[in-house]
């Protein structure tokens, strides 16, 4: 007996029909779980041509192998579905407790397709998957949602993922929300579910979790806990949580402050660590995490589990904003109405430099964050300058102009970190499947915060390479970002969950994998080389302040790590994964014949 | 001997229960744990509550089939004797009792000396303290 419990709930909104599927062993050999097995569900028998808003998107919620067990930071849930924000495949996952609960269904994963006539929700436990009414929650914000769904199911226990007004109106960068503020920021997931007219999906199970020897189990996790650091009370993601980064990405001129106009913030103080340390009301874990890195603040006006690094670096600095009470607020209200923080503060500030520079006057520049947060209830439901703010920042500069400094990759508005300050990121950018995103892999760890030059490609792309399996690897067998941990150690706990032998290379192979299967997706739906770029700021303009002061990042030896990048990944120079390959990767015959005729036609 | 939860230490993250499911049950579900933990946001901010056994021996008392005991140091239950009724469930105070294999009810007995709930915890919310069973302040 092991972890797994081989099954998935499939519900079809348009025809309300819900049954339980299998899922083949062979998927979770090869592509493990949550981020892995996600895609893997997604891509099954999909036309990845579809319209992300359409009824035929799917949105695809899936554990790891380790979820709901004692492996501290396992439970997070993914969802994986075709983005109306990127048109990439974008897959997101979010932390707190839903993930476990839900393997407490019974369930591995999730299957969500069509759409429902009127608003409503999912409600899933082990005896039964319903979709039922919403239309009382109509236009109500996360939290509130939350709230009175738990009274409408009649349990204070049920998690619940669910949609703000952004979701509904289709904004193409809302999130989906849990316990508050835990949120699946990026891509607009939310909005997928809000042209599927789902509101919430509200889960509560009670099923056991067995693993293949419990002794073995209890024995292992206590000796890999103790190691690593995940129990260490001195672990700054405890002690501070991750708005530590704020006074690093300062120092070494990577904090994106102007959009991108600076790399550093002449407020950087106001808005660090300690400032946000002094607020904090309590700490918070997700389930079973040694670590507990969230922060929950209160300041006279809001309150928040946050500010995360990434939120008071684009709702701070890239907006000019150097005020920790408005980052506070900027922080709940978009948890609210949910919305992705990184994509709206990216989006805002791009409008602040249009209106500043004469552009394109949207009425809002750098430094006004009382106009930023009352923009925010607009863009969610679309009124006003919200409607034009609605549309992101890459449709905004084709519609407007000033498309050398929208800050963006194939449309996803770019995290924290400038990386003319690290360049390596910028190659984890450019090639990051769901667009603009720091999760695929963080080699600034080991560049401007580590023992590398950070001002050279030199190197940077095996680097890349090496890291993004790793970090896929992770995502998919299944531990938390704020684990450092090693592919043997991840191997080990995979081992004592699921069951067979689990060494680094096999490891490493998934990671590998499930990175070419979504380049796969990718490319079937039309992307190649020519959208793995860098906004032309990057390249062209030289940051006047801080460690990377004057260095120009040219464009030329940015596409020569690119092709060593492809070449590395054994990709044809155009960005596509090579049939040999996928073959070297045990990526199915079907897959491989699908992806053939895709690059055939 | 008694638990005893420091909360302004607690953040929530459940394993204290899965440490109880796996000693106890062999299996992870916290809804099979013999302690209570909500960890949660409400309205104002961060609720958080904890329960578990105080030794009250009311389980004892309500019991009809005397399956239920104590050894003067936690409390016992025979399971040969055990019918399912429940009535130890609806008069626990704490609600920490909780149904296991076979329908049969599950007390906390400190893991008979060393409890795992203590063990596992990341932050040191849970330790331990000596009380006589049925005694002064574990029954208030």
């Amino acid at each position: 007996m092991n972890s797994f419990f081989g099954k998935m709930l499939f519900v079809d909104l348009s025809t309300k029909k819900t049954e339980i599927r299998d899922i083949p062993t062979e998927w979770v050999e090869l592509y493990t779980g949550q981020k892995g097995l996600g895609t893997r569900i997604l891509m099954e028998d999909f036309p990845v041509k579809t319209d992300p808003l359409s009824p035929e998107n799917r949105i695809v919620l899936s554990t790891s192998i380790m979820a709901g067990t004692i492996v501290s930071s396992s439970s997070k849930l993914a969802m994986v579905t075709k983005s109306p924000h990127t048109k990439t495949i974008s897959d997101g996952s979010v932390g707190g407790h839903i993930g476990a609960e839900l393997k407490y269904t019974g369930y591995d994963a999730v299957l969500i397709t069509g759409k429902s006539d009127e608003l409503s929700y999912l409600y899933i436990d082990p005896d039964k998957a319903e979709i039922r009414p919403a239309s009382n929650l109509k236009g109500i914000g996360t939290f509130e949602t939350e709230t009175r769904l738990k009274e409408m199911v009649g349990d204070g226990q049920v998690k619940i993922l669910s949609i703000g007004p952004a979701g509904e109106h289709l904004v193409p960068f809302s999130c989906v929300c849990s316990e508050r503020y835990r949120q699946l920021g990026r891509g607009g997931i939310g909005a997928v579910m809000g042209s599927k007219n789902l509101k919430a999906i509200a889960i509560r199970g009670w099923l056991d979790v067995h693993v293949p020897d419990i002794e073995e189990c209890m024995k292992v996790v206590t000796e890999i806990h103790s190691k690593g650091g995940i129990t260490d009370p001195e672990n700054p993601i405890y002690v501070e949580g991750t708005p530590c980064l704020v006074a690093l990405a300062q120092e070494s001129g990577l904090l994106p402050t102007r959009n991108f106009q600076k790399g550093t913030f002449s407020e950087a103080e106001k808005i660090s660590s300690d400032v946000f340390t002094k607020i904090r009301r309590n700490k918070k874990a997700c389930f079973s995490c040694t670590i507990a890195c969230g922060n929950y603040v209160k300041t006279g006006n809001a309150e928040v589990e946050g500010p995360e690094y990434e939120t008071i670096a684009l709702c701070g600095a890239c907006i000019g904003n150097g005020d920790p009470d408005k980052i506070v607020q900027f922080n709940a209200t978009c948890d609210d109405l949910g919305m992705d923080t990184i994509s709206a503060g990216g989006t805002i500030a791009f409008m602040m430099e249009m209106t500043e520079k004469g552009i394109h006057d949207f009425g809002i520049r750098f430094g006004e964050t009382d106009n930023a947060l009352r923009l925010l209830k607009q863009i969610a439901f679309r009124e006003g300058m919200g409607a034009e703010a609605a549309l992101g920042t890459k449709a905004l500069s084709e519609k407007c102009g000033g498309n050398s400094f929208a800050m963006q990759i194939k449309g996803l508005e770019l995290p924290g970190y400038d990386p003319r300050g690290s360049w390596g990121m910028g190659i984890a950018y450019a090639t990051a499947p769901r667009g603009g995103c720091h999760m695929s892999a963080y080699p600034i760890e080991y560049e401007a915060w580590g023992e590398l030059e950070p001002f050279t490609y030199k190197d940077k792309a095996q680097l890349v390479v090496k890291l993004q399996n790793a970090q896929f690897a992770k995502f998919s067998m299944g531990v938390c970002d704020f684990w450092p941990i090693g592919s043997d150690t991840l191997g080990r706990l995979f081992e004592i969950t699921y069951g067979g032998k689990w060494p680094r290379e096999r490891v490493n192979k998934v990671g590998e994998r499930i990175f070419n299967l979504q380049r796969m997706f990718n490319v079937m739906a039309g992307f190649t080389r020519k959208d793995d770029k860098l906004p032309e700021r990057l390249h062209k303009e030289v940051l006047k302040d801080g460690a990377p002061k004057g260095i120009v990042m040219p464009k030329d030896a940015f596409e020569k790590a690119m092709d060593e990048y492809f070449s590395c990944r054994s990709w044809d120079e155009q960005g596509r994964p090579t049939i040999e390959k996928l073959k070297e990767l045990n990526i199915e015959k079907k897959l491989i014949d699908e992806y053939k005729k895709a690059l055939n036609g | 001997m008694q638990l005893k939860f420091n909360l302004s230490l607690c953040t929530g993250c459940r394993l204290c229960q899965l440490a109880c499911s796996a000693y106890h049950e062999r299996v992870f579900n916290p809804e099979k744990s013999r302690l209570r933990l909500i960890h949660e946001y409400r309205y104002n901010g961060i609720h958080i509550d904890a329960k578990w056994c105080i030794l009250c021996k009311k389980c004892e008392d309500a019991c009809p089939e005397g399956a239920i005991s104590n050894n003067q140091i936690w409390m016992i239950v025979d399971v040969e004797k055990c019918t399912g009724c429940y009535a130890c469930i609806e008069i626990c105070p704490m609600k920490v009792i909780v149904v296991g294999e076979e329908g049969k009810v599950l007390i906390c007995d400190f893991c008979e000396g060393s409890p795992r709930c203590i063990e596992w915890c990341p932050k040191g919310v849970i330790s331990l303290k000596e009380t006589a069973i049925a005694g002064d302040e574990a029954v208030k």
